[in-house]
């Protein structure tokens, strides 16, 4: 990408302007920082920058302890052995003097990409209307992704384990347990006085241990998919949120179907949240919500829901549909010949239902994810080779466990450069803001709110269940708590923001 | 709105509704009626249904032999449950609830670990027909005349077979029915047998609309109980029948009105004020009607 | 009128004599004494263990002496911390919230207990139906909780916060000292304690003894002249109280409570720890209870994906081979030997 792009693309970010202005401006700034991602290579004086333990000597060899704290039984530990596999393998990679490329980016705030290069960078709209793509960058291939990324992320770290310490895992399970996990976190917090925790699948479990976390000052990386707004000073969600999902995929469905969109969400925070997003924001690609139904998590049989779409006939429909209960939605609603195409942020790349549903349950589901399995670069493909050497029998790879094998070495990285394990003193480092090439693509820490820009692809998936995907955003920031003001360096904050906090969303969703 | 659709479309759900309820009950009320014993660890057995009609699915056997698979094994197993745990517990009720709950855990867990959080799907079979702009799924509409069919089924073997005969019998009067030389103990192995196995054919009838997992059985085990209890224990086959379609005859309406949620909280509403009602359930009051009328004539 | 110490030392519960006396006085100051031993972690460990003792109790009044089994008592346990994080939450800074929050909390708990025992009891129902209901009840609960995420379930400024739970509930407090600590840990002990030898007592009174009969013979007690349908419906309010005791004690210890707090699984657990024990004794399911919740965070903590395979194996076996419970078959044992002591086994943890 040239330099006279990347000003065409900051140009779009400060057009558009009417009534709701300020907030729509920041939308397009979010949306548009995925023309800003890219082509700032890595500055040649951190290449090669080597931290190993000889350099500075190791005041002790004691291992550092990285507490874990996943759902091995119980409900969820379907999500919880894949993040366990994750974490182990970015264990023994560092412990094998592995790392992956990335670096910290000087001048906290600046959005910078240390490798992936856009060939054709998707163009938003120069009316300042509304939100429409006017190209995005020529036809996918199939196969392969439309921009140029290192193919080998996995780099000699130059010392094995940390600062020449091995890194020991702690693995506890939580057991699908709030009360099993918050006693688990003063464990491994107050007894084994872990260097870093890495723990969380469900948005509950992470409330039921940040007090906890909060009141030891504890580094905590929270590695999943979740609704956002977490303003934390010592927690760092390296995960997607509604912002960098919603948004997109939105944006895709309705000009590729139509504006009219029924919402079916699961009726519990993540499903209300995500709802509102998609209310919120519809209007700014003149789609509307003809329909919207929350369904509790116990139910299972869906004839009605079905029914009502029937009746509503939207152009699609929007399924944000969560645990094991709600997956039979899709092959009832396949079996009662429901064909509108659908979108969420939450199937395949976590859950995979293609891969678990018989064709075509899933047929015609778009999902704006960061990472899933089928990611067609080189990179990934050596990811996943690594993982299925090492895990032979697992069936999937989602977009959690990919999360939690990044953070793990991100972790790594920041040790090395802080030349300690101290955890206030890691946490500075993290705040440098940082780009690591992870499986997915390039992924940038924005220091000041503690959450990650990621790569986001749409993953269209086929009649027969085959997954391509139909466009990509090389970076997309999860802007949200910027725009409400959070900067966690300047001013530390220990909750999580909800829309209702947010004037724009009194407009449309609440 | 074209009322034709909107009338097909809620006999259709009423359909659907009372299919899942009698199938998600069946086996679980013959263990009832027979040996006062609730099986908690129901909802794992049709699990392992789940499982094995998975197992032979994928291995290409087709749906219909899967199904029958299913309700061999599951029914074997309940087999050996009965002969190992459940037999020591005849005539503690409370004893019972609690032993199968500690199986239930154990099965579900135990299958996590053994074969991974994941079974490959069935295929459900294809092809709905559409009206207005409703279109209805056959294989719901097959369930509800599978389900009828197993009713017709049980019937008939509760009230025209030996077997039958000397099951209800038993469940009468277990001491007498011995006296006049009934194997009780043999009955109520069978009878377990057979409620494992339609508990096995349940998840396996099932397994189409679902994902297939550990936990799965937990989805049916409150609609499972509701069923039953409004059901009562006194006349197997017309307690199922009638607590099924009492309760898909306030479920659906309120469903489809006003939303799940409140359909679940109608269900359960209904359950209570049944139970305050007629506290042996809706069987006990048929089989006082069904008495009545054979004393008149 | 009997005396407070022949109700204390009556027959229906384990432990009579000198030695036994001698031996729960020692137990006591051991657990007195725990900050001279145990860290500040280690305690507030402890604390969770003590804290689930009176909704065992409660379940042990029931199901051991009243014979009526109850599938739900978390669901009690979930309402008190509900209106607890409710009142207390909007009282945050006036000393007394915590106070008036832990009473309303008992109070919800007692009502929707005295409702629901009100269709079941009054109606006689089968007792094979009471688990079942009430496990549909605590099943309901946790679906309605979990689908209050939305703003139009903000109480004053407390938000009931759908399946991620409520946070920031607030400590106990006395006056201004908010429990912490071991501080906390004492009042859980004290707590677990008085309600244990108020519930002996309890069934050492004549109305214990109507809940044996109730439990031995229903239609014999009523033919007696008792009115069994209220003796159970009180048993069962009382139930739910200890219960909601439980439940106060829990979002004070954790500040957190979510709807999977009155889920399937946590609805298990009081079955397990009570079954485990051995019903029909209140001192077996009180060392049960805690021996239970130990391992159970033993088996965690080790990261053992076997755990809830153990647990349940655990039950399978005990309900088999030891119907009456392992400590009162272990009790048992020793008092064959020897007829006075039945101490060794309170002492269950490290």
């Amino acid at each position: 990408m040239t330099d006279r792009e990347v000003e065409s693309h900051s140009e779009v970010a400060l057009e558009s302007s009417d009534s709701v202005s300020a907030d729509r401006r920041t939308v397009v700034k979010g949306i548009a920082a995925a023309g800003l991602g890219a082509g700032v290579a890595l500055p040649t004086y951190l290449r090669g920058f080597d931290y190993s333990a000889a350099a500075y000597g190791a005041q002790t060899s004691a291992p550092v302890k990285m507490g874990f704290i996943e759902d091995e039984s119980g409900n969820l530990s379907v999500y919880g052995i894949q993040k366990l596999h994750a974490a182990q393998l970015a264990v023994s990679e560092i412990n094998d003097g592995k790392t992956l490329k990335g670096a910290p980016d000087i001048g906290a705030g600046v959005l910078g990409a240390a490798a992936s290069i856009a060939k054709n960078p998707p163009v938003i709209s120069k009316d300042g209307t509304s939100l429409a793509i006017v190209d995005d960058g020529g036809d996918k291939s199939p196969v392969d992704l439309a921009y140029v990324e290192d193919a080998e992320i996995l780099i000699d770290s130059g010392e094995k384990g940390i600062l020449g310490r091995e890194l020991k895992l702690l693995s506890s399970d939580g057991q699908s347990n709030n009360a099993v996990w918050q006693q688990l976190a003063r464990k491994l917090i107050q007894e084994d006085k872990v260097d870093v925790l890495v723990a969380g699948f469900a948005s509950a479990e992470r409330e039921a241990i940040r007090p906890i976390v909060d009141q030891f000052k504890q580094l905590y990386f929270y590695t999943n998919q979740y609704e956002g707004g977490v303003a934390d000073a010592n927690t760092f969600c390296t995960g997607p949120v509604c912002e960098q999902q919603v948004i997109p995929t939105v944006q895709y469905m309705v000009e590729k179907f139509g504006p009219k969109c029924y919402t079916i969400a699961a009726d519990y925070n993540f499903g209300q949240l995500t709802a509102a997003w998609t209310k919120a924001f519809i209007p700014l690609v003149s789609g509307k919500i003809i329909g919207e139904e929350f369904i509790p998590l116990s139910v299972s049989e869906f004839s009605q829901v079905i029914a009502r779409i029937q009746a509503a006939k939207p152009d699609w429909v929007m399924t944000l549909l969560v645990g094991q209960n709600h997956h039979n939605y899709y092959p009832q609603a396949a079996a009662a010949g429901l064909k509108y195409p659908m979108a969420s942020t939450v199937n395949m790349a976590q859950g995979y239902e293609h891969k678990r549903f018989a064709p075509p349950s899933l047929a015609r589901m778009h999902n704006a994810i960061q990472y899933q399995l089928e990611v067609p670069t080189a990179r990934n493909r050596a990811f996943v080779k690594r993982w299925m050497t090492m895990f032979p029998d697992d069936p999937y790879i989602g977009e959690m466990a990919q999360n939690t094998y990044f953070t793990i070495h991100l972790y790594a990285k920041a040790a090395r450069l802080a030349h300690t394990v101290d955890q206030q003193k890691v946490k500075r480092c993290l705040e440098m803001g940082w780009t690591i090439e992870a499986p997915e693509g390039s992924v940038f820490l924005e220091p000041g709110t503690h959450h990650c820009a990621h790569p986001i692809r749409l993953a269209y998936c086929d009649e027969k269940h085959n997954v391509r995907f139909v466009r990509d955003w090389p970076m997309i920031q999860a802007w949200w708590l910027q725009r409400l003001g959070v900067n966690l360096i300047r001013t530390p904050e220990f909750k999580q923001y909800t829309p209702d906090e947010d004037p724009y969303f009194k407009m449309f969703a609440l | 709105m074209d009322v034709i659709g909107v009338v097909a479309s809620v006999a259709y759900q009423f359909c659907t509704n009372a299919a899942f309820l009698l199938l998600c009950a069946l086996g679980l009320i013959i263990i009832l009626g027979m040996m006062n014993i609730i099986n908690l660890a129901h909802g794992e057995l049709m699990m392992m249904g789940a499982y094995a009609a998975s197992a032979s699915y994928s291995r290409g056997a087709p749906f219909w032999l899967a199904s029958i698979i299913a309700f061999v094994v599951v029914g074997m197993f309940g087999a050996a449950l009965e002969m190992t745990i459940v037999r020591r517990f005849y005539g503690r009720e409370l004893g019972a609830l609690v032993v199968t709950w500690g199986v239930s855990l154990v099965l579900s867990q135990g299958f996590l670990l053994l074969f991974g959080p994941f079974m490959p799907p069935i295929q459900i079979p294809e092809g709905n027909i559409a009206l207005g702009q409703y279109s209805f799924s056959y294989y719901w509409l097959a369930m509800f005349v599978v389900a009828a069919l197993l009713v017709v089924a049980l019937w008939w073997l509760y009230n025209h077979t030996d077997i039958g005969l000397q099951a209800r019998a038993t469940m009468q009067n277990p001491a007498m029915a011995r006296a006049l030389g009934v194997d009780t103990r043999r009955i109520y192995m069978m009878t377990f047998t057979l409620g494992a196995g339609l508990a096995g054919l349940s998840g396996a009838l099932l397994a189409p609309t679902t994902s297939i997992m550990p936990f799965m059985g937990q989805q049916f085990v409150a609609s499972a109980f509701i069923t039953v209890v409004v059901g009562g224990a006194t006349n197997v086959v017309a307690g199922a029948v009638g607590s099924s379609l009492l309760l898909s005859l306030v479920k659906t309406p309120v469903g489809f009105f006003l939303g799940a949620f409140l359909g679940s909280v109608a269900l359960l509403l209904a359950a209570l004020i049944i139970i305050r009602l007629l506290p042996d359930g809706i069987s006990a009051a048929i089989q006082r009607r069904l008495d009545l009328r054979n004393r008149i004539r | 009128m009997a005396s407070p110490f022949s109700l204390l030392n009556g027959s229906e519960d384990l432990g009579r004599g000198p030695i036994f006396w001698a031996g729960a006085a020692i137990v006591i100051a051991l657990f007195l004494a725990v900050p001279l031993y145990l860290s500040d972690f280690a305690a507030y460990n402890v604390s969770y263990y003590l804290l689930n003792i009176p909704m065992a109790l409660g379940l042990c009044l029931l199901w051991g002496y009243c014979g009526v089994l109850s599938f739900g008592q978390v669901a009690y346990f979930g309402i008190a911390g509900y209106a607890y994080g409710v009142i207390a939450g909007n009282l945050v800074g006036q000393s007394w919230g915590p106070a008036l929050g832990s009473l309303g909390g008992l109070i919800a708990a007692a009502i929707v207990a005295a409702i629901f025992g009100y269709f079941v009891f009054f109606a006689r129902v089968q007792m094979w139906i009471l688990p079942i209901l009430t496990l549909v009840l605590t099943l309901l609960l946790e679906t309605f909780l979990g689908q209050t995420a939305g703003y139009q379930w903000r109480v004053g400024v407390v938000q009931l916060g759908g399946y991620n739970g409520m946070t920031g509930i607030p400590a106990f407090q006395i006056g201004a000292f908010v429990l912490s600590g071991y501080a906390f840990f004492y009042f859980a002990f004290c707590i677990a304690l008085v309600c244990y030898v108020a519930c002996r007592m309890l069934v050492n009174s004549r109305h214990g003894k109507v809940m044996l009969a109730i439990r031995e013979d229903a239609l014999r007690t009523e033919m007696l002249g008792y009115d069994i349908r209220v003796r159970q419906w009180l048993v069962f309010i009382l139930a739910a109280l200890l219960s909601a005791l439980s439940g106060l004690l829990y979002v004070q210890w954790g500040n957190y409570i979510t709807p999977s707090q009155v889920g399937l699984l946590s609805a298990a657990l009081p079955v397990i720890w009570v079954a485990v024990g051995g019903r029909e004794k209140l001192l077996a399911v009180v060392i049960s209870t805690y021996a239970l919740n130990w391992l159970n965070y033993r088996l965690a903590s080790s990261g053992n994906q076997y755990a809830l395979v153990i647990i349940g194996a655990l039950l399978v076996i005990v309900m088999v081979f030891f119907p009456r419970g392992l400590v009162v078959t272990l009790a048992d044992l020793a008092g064959r030997r020897s007829t006075l002591s039945k101490t060794s086994t309170a002492r269950a943890h490290g």
